[in-house]
């Protein structure tokens, strides 16, 4: 059997409302395996159950029912997290610290030591694009500064699953794709990444699996090209396509009982536009 | 073990980083200072009283500042990492919740211990320099004393100098401070804010310094009954007797204390520390962030 990088089976989440005989099922039972090396969106409006999924998985929060499991060991157990690094929403640390600093006690608390801390903090300030601001205090940093020393200590100890909880909140377009391109590189490495995010375009983008969660209920589950692709449908992007041949196409499609739906040029993302802007004023 | 030893030292250092960067502790600090040096400006009839005067002031300062500081500093540390979230980064590395406690219990004890270091060396050389001025009045006045009256004196001022029981005094008032801030950590596990812990904490303190009056009362001016021992042992149980910490009275008086009494009373403290600290890590394991 293949081990899971996250297993969830049967998590229900209740919580009970004080003095009331009321209480609130924040999650009913969640069923949800996470392969290794895969990158997985869980989706949903607010309140949907996202963030009580993620404390579940890091031991934050106990299920009410369920269990979880962490590359095969229970996520009770304090060994089970030497493998995930986690960046909270809208992460705060010790203002008071510096950039360097702030990397080097997450180090000390990952168990790393001395010459092997140093080497990894210079690279992952290097990583994150934040070398010249390594002597700053938190406090002066900004929004999109902070997630990404973030995301940095999230990675301090080269963990095996990285967690991420609304990784692109209040950071700009770049450093929003600077984080989804790191995101594609760790992938690469091989790192499992669960993300939750209601950036739906940037899910789509990193994403190879994603979950909808709604009212503590995941309601789709699966592939996003199984999740997004219209069985009946062919879509065909051409370059330096003549008037005459996309006539000619239209011809043999109706003469083959097919349909077209549409013909129209392609457009570049909102995003798209905004970097490329940007960017070639930056040059 | 090792390993376990350095996260909590991490947390500890961070910790005492971000309290020694409080306000607070500046101000309550350079206001016991303060006090501790204008005492020696305050007019005396005679040397023995003025060495009196200047430890008694001392001492209660060093005293209360120390108690306020064990509680306001500890009263926020849980709170605030909560609300930040700082807790969550932290916990969700190979964190056990005992550790964060310990850490965070260790940085303001480090804290503490550097206030009393402070405080009390600032408060030793005020009256080892008072003491040595009134040696120094008393040698030259000696054609007016009788030989008698002279070592009586000199002996007053030595008693009522720096001396070892003084040392023991100040050693309890730490004391007293870290059993007050394992006691805040304890509450601050479970409580939403911290105006609850530090209200909760008042009562602490004013239950722990008026338990030896109540048990005076009851134990040896009337004779109680079982209900009201089982009380008294109750209360004696759940919140520590601080008064006993305090021999500041003796201290001031010239009464010799024994070695064994502050022995006694650092064991008590170390009962008391290890049990709240033990319930909040209890608690702070059930608790859901």
């Amino acid at each position: 059997m293949t081990e899971t990088a996250i297993g969830i089976a049967h998590v229900t989440k209740v919580y009970p409302t004080p003095f009331r005989r009321r209480v609130t099922v924040a999650l009913h039972d969640l069923n949800l395996e996470i392969a290794p090396g895969e990158v997985y969106g869980l989706l949903g409006p607010n309140g949907s159950g996202k963030s009580t999924t993620l404390k579940i998985i890091l031991g934050l929060i106990s299920p009410t029912r369920g269990s979880v499991t962490i590359f095969g060991r229970d996520n009770s157990v304090v060994a089970a997290r030497r493998e995930i690094g986690f960046l909270p929403e809208n992460a705060y640390f010790h203002k008071f610290l510096t950039g360097a600093e702030t990397l080097r006690f997450h180090a000390k608390l990952s168990g790393l030591r001395g010459g092997e801390t140093t080497a990894r903090v210079k690279e992952l300030l290097a990583t994150v694009g934040l070398t010249g601001a390594r002597d700053a205090r938190l406090s002066t940093y900004s929004k999109g500064m902070l997630q990404r020393i973030g995301l940095a200590q999230a990675l301090i100890h080269n963990p095996k699953l990285l967690v991420l909880d609304e990784p692109t909140a209040g950071v700009d377009p770049a450093g929003s794709r600077d984080i989804q391109d790191l995101i594609a590189s760790l992938k690469n490495r091989g790192t499992t990444v669960l993300l939750s995010s209601h950036l739906l375009t940037q899910v789509q983008e990193v994403c190879d699996r994603i979950g909808i969660l709604h009212r503590g209920r995941l309601l789709r589950e699966g592939r996003l090209e199984s999740l997004l692709g219209i069985e009946n449908q062919t879509e065909l992007v051409l370059e330096n396509a003549s008037p005459d041949l996309l006539d000619g196409l239209e011809r043999q499609i109706a003469s083959a009982s097919a349909r077209l739906i549409a013909r129209r040029k392609p457009q570049t993302s909102l995003e798209q536009l905004f970097l490329k802007v940007t960017e070639s004023i930056e040059e | 073990m090792i390993s376990s030893l350095r996260r909590v030292r991490a947390i500890a250092s961070t910790t005492l980083i971000e309290l020694a960067r409080l306000r607070v502790f500046y101000v309550l600090v350079l206001f016991a200072l303060v006090l501790i040096v204008s005492s020696t400006f305050l007019a005396r009839i005679s040397f023995q009283q003025e060495l009196q005067v200047t430890k008694d002031i001392s001492l209660g300062a060093i005293n209360f500042f120390l108690s306020l500081l064990a509680i306001v500093a500890t009263a926020q540390l849980l709170p605030r990492d909560i609300e930040d979230r700082v807790v969550y980064s932290v916990l969700a590395k190979p964190v056990p919740r005992f550790e964060y406690i310990l850490g965070k219990f260790l940085g303001v004890v480090s804290l503490l211990a550097l206030s009393l270091a402070a405080m009390s060396v600032l408060c030793l050389v005020v009256l080892h320099l008072r003491e040595q001025s009134a040696l120094h009045d008393v040698h030259q006045q000696v054609a007016q004393f009788a030989p008698d009256q002279l070592s009586s004196t000199l002996r007053a001022i030595h008693v009522a100098g720096v001396n070892r029981d003084l040392i023991g005094a100040l050693v309890l008032v730490l004391a007293k401070s870290i059993i007050l801030a394992a006691a805040t950590l304890c509450i601050s596990a479970f409580a939403t804010s911290n105006i609850f812990t530090i209200t909760a904490m008042a009562m602490v303190y004013l239950i722990g310094h008026l338990e030896s009056i109540a048990r005076e009362y009851w134990l040896q001016e009337h004779a109680a009954g079982w209900f009201a021992r089982t009380f008294l042992a109750v209360v004696a149980f759940i919140f520590p007797d601080l008064q006993a910490f305090n021999i500041s009275d003796e201290v001031i008086g010239g009464v010799p204390i024994p070695a064994r009494l502050i022995v006694e009373l650092l064991g008590l403290a170390v009962f008391y520390v290890v049990s709240y600290l033990l319930l909040a890590i209890a608690i702070f394991y059930q608790r859901e962030l």
